[in-house]
């Protein structure tokens, strides 16, 4: 029973840091633009595509793929900014607006990998030499090691970028103040459209993760993880990238305890229901300054 | 105080200053306009099954243009977004299936059923009114998650489990066509009620400013609520009736998020905040809906996936909202 409990623990510890990759690139993205990306789920399946064909078709490792993926992804959201996101600043309620255009996206994106890559699930075929470390009795696959070293890797790359960086610093600043920043001389735009393409890019590196970690990847599951992802940033405090951090592995700790000793569902469901505890007990998240919206 | 409450309203309706009898008169007008468009509704509608061969057409039709009414309730009247909006027409449609089929109650007495449930799920989740902007919708889209699961995990003999319900007794599309009839007409009076009463004047001014609404006297949270209450138990009836028309629900169609997303663009393509709104949205787009259906059914979801998207950039405020902008002598005109 112990050992079970461990396990869920280590367990909830590697998935966790999965969901708050998910947290913190979609608080990114809602701290600067204030657009909430409901296509977020549908841009990590196509990172996992993207290390499935990279794999297939160059012979690239999934670890490999990461830069290249990164770019990529990032270089798509450069544009879509401009193509969707900064009209939607003319509108007369930006963040519902984006919401539903983002939704949009995500029914477009699903039905476009829909129809390139049919409707099976795929998996990643990626092993490595020892398949497995045992430590006590506790079963640790190298992969989800692996995957678990590269999330603390990026998130650690992250933070270094917001907190010790200028552009980083300036990405803060727009979440703190949106005016004074604009008068200090920062452009925008710019930094908007470069913020959109570091969520991405992040996004294309987390799905990346999840084609290590998880056993199957489809056309269909976006949904799934942005809906993680959006409990996880509520948990956490909306547009606080630390907070997602922390509401990241306590969902997923909650998810993978939960899994040991009942069932998916009900794991799903204690997410909700933990979600719904603190949204009444601290309506800001955990870390969220209250009344700042 | 409740002239202090009405001046909100007015103020938002006319602009320049105008006299009483000019606001009388385009309050007139409003209402001349809203008649004539609900009797155009009961004409279509009322007589249809003499003409129509096609049954189904009209009865979702009738579905949609309910759910864009009641979602406009709480979107354009009080300002929340309830993207789990599903989750009332999920729960409406198990509570009529599981209580005809599994405890062997009448219809009416199923349906009632349905509204009650979708009422007491409203009241459970009402807490979550105080959430402002964005944070609502989200955590109204994770309740509505959490909502199927719930009924995914309830014992398989009463709900069906992940099979589902299958009514094959009750059926009569005729008399559920009547029925959706019905609930459209609730949704029209409902709506009328709202837009006319203090009730109303009372939401907008919240929308507008719920401070200051709070200091010339309206209960907010109260007011909230009644809005609330109305606005879920619409959709409930709705998912009941549609189950009977059916004959059969599951999870996945019940809980599907698209019953939110299309509530949303019809309402939002006619132009939220206005009676007419979600009338003239979801008129226009379910015919476009109806034809993609039939003649592209794998790319669906793509076209409605772009449809949104145009229509969020190049429309934000919908057809009539547009409209209201372009001719703005004759906003306090439309209903």
């Amino acid at each position: 029973m112990n050992e079970l409990l461990l396990q869920g623990l280590v367990n909830g510890i590697v998935v966790g840091l999965i969901y708050a990759l998910i947290g913190v690139s979609l608080n990114v993205i809602f701290g600067v633009l204030r657009v909430v990306n409901f296509a977020h789920g549908e841009f990590i399946v196509l990172g996992a595509y993207a290390a499935y064909f990279a794999q297939a078709w160059l012979g690239l490792s999934p670890l490999l793929a990461m830069p290249l993926v990164f770019v990529i992804f990032g270089a798509m959201g450069y544009g879509l900014h401009f193509m969707l996101v900064q009209r939607l600043s003319r509108s007369n309620d930006p963040e519902h607006a984006s919401l539903l255009v983002m939704f949009g996206l995500s029914l477009v994106l699903g039905a476009l990998m829909l129809l390139a890559f049919e409707a099976d699930a795929r998996s990643l075929n990626f092993t490595l030499d020892p398949p497995f470390l045992m430590f006590g009795n506790i079963i640790l696959p190298t992969t989800k090691l692996l995957g678990l070293v590269v999330a603390i890797l990026v998130t650690g790359a992250l933070a270094f970028f917001l907190y010790r960086t200028m552009p980083g610093k300036a990405l803060r600043a727009i979440i703190m103040n949106r005016d004074a920043i604009q008068i200090v001389g920062v452009d925008l735009n710019r930094l908007s459209a470069l913020t959109f393409g570091l969520g991405l890019g992040l996004a294309g590196i987390t799905g990346i993760l999840v084609s290590m970690i998880f056993p199957s990847f489809s056309p269909f599951i976006g949904q799934d993880y942005t809906l993680i992802g959006f409990i996880v940033i509520v948990l956490g405090g909306l547009g606080h990238p630390i907070g997602a951090v922390a509401g990241g592995i306590l969902f997923g700790l909650a998810e993978q305890t939960a899994m040991v000793f009942f069932s998916g569902t009900v794991a799903m469901l204690l997410g909700f229901v933990l979600l719904i505890a603190v949204i009444l007990l601290r309506p800001a998240g955990l870390f969220g300054v209250q009344n700042s919206r | 105080m409740t002239d202090e409450v009405k001046e909100v309203r007015d103020d938002e309706v006319v602009p320049a200053p105008a006299s009483q009898g000019n606001i009388e008169k385009s309050n007139h007008i409003r209402s001349l306009i809203w008649g004539a468009v609900v009797a155009v509704i009961i004409a279509v509608f009322l007589p249809a099954p003499l003409f129509a061969s096609n049954l189904s057409f009209l009865f979702y039709m009738m579905l949609w243009l309910t759910m864009a009414m009641s979602f406009n309730f709480v979107a354009g009247m009080a300002g929340y977004m309830p993207f789990g909006y599903v989750a009332f027409y999920g729960v409406g449609a198990y509570a009529m299936s599981v209580l005809y089929k599994t405890f062997g109650m009448p219809i009416p007495i199923a349906l009632a059923g349905s509204a009650a449930a979708g009422i007491l799920v409203g009241l459970l989740v009402a807490p979550t009114l105080r959430l402002k902007g964005v944070y609502f919708g989200i955590v109204s889209l994770a309740l509505a998650m959490a909502m199927k699961l719930v009924i995914s995990l309830m014992p398989r003999d009463i709900t069906g489990g992940s099979l589902g319900l299958i009514l094959s007794s009750a059926n009569d599309p005729l008399a559920a066509y009547y029925a959706m009839f019905l609930v459209m007409m609730g949704a029209l009076a409902a709506g009328t009620w709202l837009s006319m009463s203090r009730l109303g004047t009372a939401l907008r001014a919240i929308r507008d400013d719920s401070e200051a609404a709070e200091v010339v006297g309206v209960n907010v949270v109260a007011t909230r609520l009644k809005a609330w209450i109305m606005a879920t138990m619409f959709p409930a009836l709705v998912g009941g009736v549609e189950a009977w028309y059916t004959n059969a629900i599951d999870l996945d169609s019940s809980f599907n998020l698209l019953v939110t997303a299309k509530s949303i663009v019809y309402a939002m393509a006619g132009g939220l905040g206005f009676l007419v709104g979600p009338i003239v949205g979801a008129s226009a787009l379910y015919g476009i809906d109806q034809l993609i259906w039939r003649n592209f059914p794998t790319l669906n979801l793509l076209i409605l996936g772009v449809v949104i998207i145009a229509l969020m950039l190049l429309l934000p405020r919908g057809i009539v909202g547009a409209f209201a902008q372009r001719f703005s002598r004759f906003r306090r005109f439309i209903p």
